[in-house]
């Protein structure tokens, strides 16, 4: 590394690099010390110390997606901005604030008192369900009137459960594509010992095709006593189909597919108050489709994905918007799931608006109330 | 292996400029930042991951540069489901069966046998293996819609772009004398994997100004008459606005212009934009979605 190229302007000092390298790391950019380095590198192969060109060579280096390519122009002119015009040395605190992480809102909290309170329960009240009869029991009960300590053993239950149907799910697969195509390559090795005959024939099965979920859940007000549920549902299905992604929605769509992806439930709840918004407030499904197709619609939906819809169907915004949006989604993926928590009311009919509106569409129309009817899941996928 | 023997010597880049109007005298109109990234590319050889949407000319770099250096250019078009025997190498199975009923008669013990029908006369090399196999020059890789690929292959690709080499198992690892300049483009259409993101520059492809978009009308077609390509821009550029679900890109403006040029209008008028709607809109909904605001108010 020939830092010496540059040493007109101590501005852009390597010291200086390394210290922008680290507060852009703080604030959003996901660039390791492998980064580090490549920027130094950078900045000394292009040599002239001006601002656009170290502005470029440092974006091709710290970015790798176009939501960081965009943020990118922020964090420097804070940096080199803030550091020419007040104070001496440029320095991270200073902005720190602007772009720290937003606090848990009072809505959303509630999910992490829910969330805490199993933990606690764990060692005192696991005894309270075992054995065969409580899980029966325990899949049958109505979500909105589980108790805490229901809650947490469901937990435990639906991600043991779902393990397995993801097992089952795998291995049908495999055994429907057995050999169907002659391997030459292996082949060919084995007829080596026969002079050349392909006496043995070596057989490749076909990878089975990948099967995408897109989980779009409601978490408006009259979804609240499920939702919160149904979130872990949503975890335990990510966990085990791994091509899956997940959205909460109220009146906007917000993806939390990433936050949901860690080892440990309790961590995927607590990141998640951090920062959705919109729990328990009002409901607008088809607009909520619509920004989700616009934003994510080219990227998601394919052939091979299946769209499952969490809501109860009381939508305050457009039928005609819904039914519109609904109708794209369906022409393009393989099956529309919708469950819906009121159909385990026994004198329930889907004549809402919204509901009517989308039922034509849908391919899949069930429960989604109790345990047992989330794992009737399984026919359809 | 494409090596075309009639390539220019390829002369030394000395700084981002330069190397940003050596792409404009080929015809590639840039910006700074596109020049800084590829100059990188070729100042760190470290593969550089171009994204954007369709149409915007992120294959065309790979051309361009490959045009640039002198070198030989090897593509490699992604999609769902390649796999290693059209990526990287296969064996000419064909060939070995003759040679195994050519051998037969021989004394040769079976280990002989084999190593010869798994050596190099039998390997059926695909682009990645030529990228590595270059004898004299760096060759520009370009691998073309890794977003297309799935996360195996993906997977497969870092040990080549970090080490530039390559494993057969019946021959052994084979090292790249020459590193290529590796370009991968994506449309976005997956996330990649941020172990692959690691290893590479980055760089965001966006939609052009009207200014650049007019230059790079001129450049891309000298004959055109500025008017008319003013026009065609302007109207794209329009249409870009609206909420399409395949908002044009700069290729949609080049096919859009050419077309109204091979038609002998002098002008893009309503009519002819009508008549060559197909350039811009790509779908039924698009089309009717153009019309109901109105071509004249896009033309404006």
């Amino acid at each position: 590394m020939e830092a010496t190229t540059r040493h007109e302007d101590p501005a852009y000092s390597t010291a200086a690099i390394i210290e922008f390298c680290h507060f852009a790391r703080t604030n959003g950019l996901s660039a390791g010390v492998q980064q580090t380095l490549s920027a130094v590198e950078a900045s000394a192969a292009i040599g002239v110390a001006d601002r656009q060109a170290i502005a470029c060579a440092l974006r091709a280096v710290l970015t790798s997606s176009k939501e960081e390519w965009d943020l990118f122009d922020r964090l420097f002119e804070i940096f080199w901005n803030g550091a020419r015009s007040e104070t001496g040395p440029p320095s991270g605190e200073t902005s720190d604030a602007r772009f720290s992480v937003n606090k848990p809102n009072p809505s959303s909290r509630a999910l992490m008192t829910r969330s805490s309170g199993e933990t606690s329960s764990t060692d005192g009240e696991g005894k309270a369900v075992s054995g065969a009869s409580a899980q029966q029991r325990l899949q049958k009960v109505d979500l909105s009137e589980a108790s805490h300590n229901d809650l947490f053993a469901l937990e435990q239950i639906c991600l043991r459960l779902f393990r397995k149907m993801a097992l089952r799910l795998s291995r049908r697969l495999k055994i429907r594509n057995f050999a169907d195509r002659v391997d030459m390559r292996r082949t060919i090795r084995r007829s080596v010992p026969h002079g050349g005959d392909p006496v043995v024939l070596a057989f490749q099965g076909r990878k089975p095709r990948k099967h995408r979920l897109v989980i779009f859940l409601d978490i408006s007000g009259s979804m609240n006593s499920y939702s919160l549920f149904l979130v872990r549902f949503a975890y335990a299905l990510q966990k085990y189909f791994p091509q899956t992604h997940t959205f909460l929605f109220s009146t906007d769509v917000v993806e939390i597919t990433g936050m949901l992806r860690t080892r440990q439930l309790p961590e995927a709840l607590r990141k998640l108050s951090q920062c959705a918004t919109g729990w328990a407030g009002g409901t607008k499904i088809g607009e909520s489709l619509r920004s989700f197709n616009r934003q994510y619609g080219r990227k998601l939906i394919s052939r091979n994905t299946t769209f499952i819809i969490l809501s109860d169907g009381w939508d305050t915004g457009e039928p005609a918007t819904l039914a519109a949006e609904l109708c794209i989604i369906s022409r393009r993926i393989a099956k529309l799931i919708w469950l819906n928590p009121l159909m385990g009311l026994k004198d329930y009919k889907p004549i809402t608006r919204g509901m009517s509106a989308a039922l034509p569409y849908v391919d899949v129309f069930a429960a989604a109330h109790n345990l047992e009817s989330l794992l009737a899941l399984e026919r359809y996928l | 292996m494409p090596v075309s023997p009639t390539l220019p010597p390829a002369t030394p880049i000395k700084d981002v400029d330069s190397l940003r109007l050596r792409f404009e005298e080929l015809g590639y109109v840039t910006d700074r930042a596109l020049a800084t990234a590829v100059y990188l590319l070729i100042k760190l050889q470290k593969p550089l991951l171009i994204e954007g949407h369709a149409g915007l000319g992120k294959t065309e770099v790979a051309k361009v540069l490959a045009t640039l250096l002198g070198a030989p250019l090897i593509r490699l078009q992604c999609y769902e489901g390649l796999d290693i025997s059209s990526a990287v190498y296969e064996w000419n199975y064909q060939k070995q069966l003759l040679a195994i009923k050519i051998q037969e008669r021989t004394q040769q013990s079976v280990e002989e046998k084999e190593k010869h029908i798994f050596s190099k006369e039998f390997l059926l090399e695909r682009p990645l293996l030529q990228s590595i196999l270059a004898e004299d020059v760096s060759p520009v890789l370009l691998i073309d819609e890794i977003d297309r690929a799935d996360e195996a292959f993906e997977a497969f690709l870092l040990e080549l772009l970090s080490d530039f080499q390559i494993t057969v198992p019946e021959m052994g690892t084979i090292k790249a004398k020459h590193i290529p300049y590796v370009i991968l483009t994506s449309n976005r259409i997956r996330e990649l994997s941020d172990a692959l993101k690691r290893r590479c520059f980055y760089h965001w492809i966006d939609y052009p100004s009207l200014e650049k978009e007019f230059k790079i009308v001129r450049a891309r077609l000298p004959g055109v008459d500025p008017n008319l390509g003013m026009q065609v821009v302007r109207f794209v550029q329009n249409a870009r606005q609206l909420d399409l679900t395949k908002p044009p890109g700069v290729s949609e403006t080049l096919d859009c212009v050419h077309s109204v040029m091979s038609l002998g209008k002098p002008r893009l008028d309503v009519q002819t934009a009508e008549e060559t709607l197909g350039c811009v809109a790509k779908s039924m909904e698009d089309s009717a979605k153009l019309r109901a605001t109105g071509l004249e108010k896009l033309l404006t």
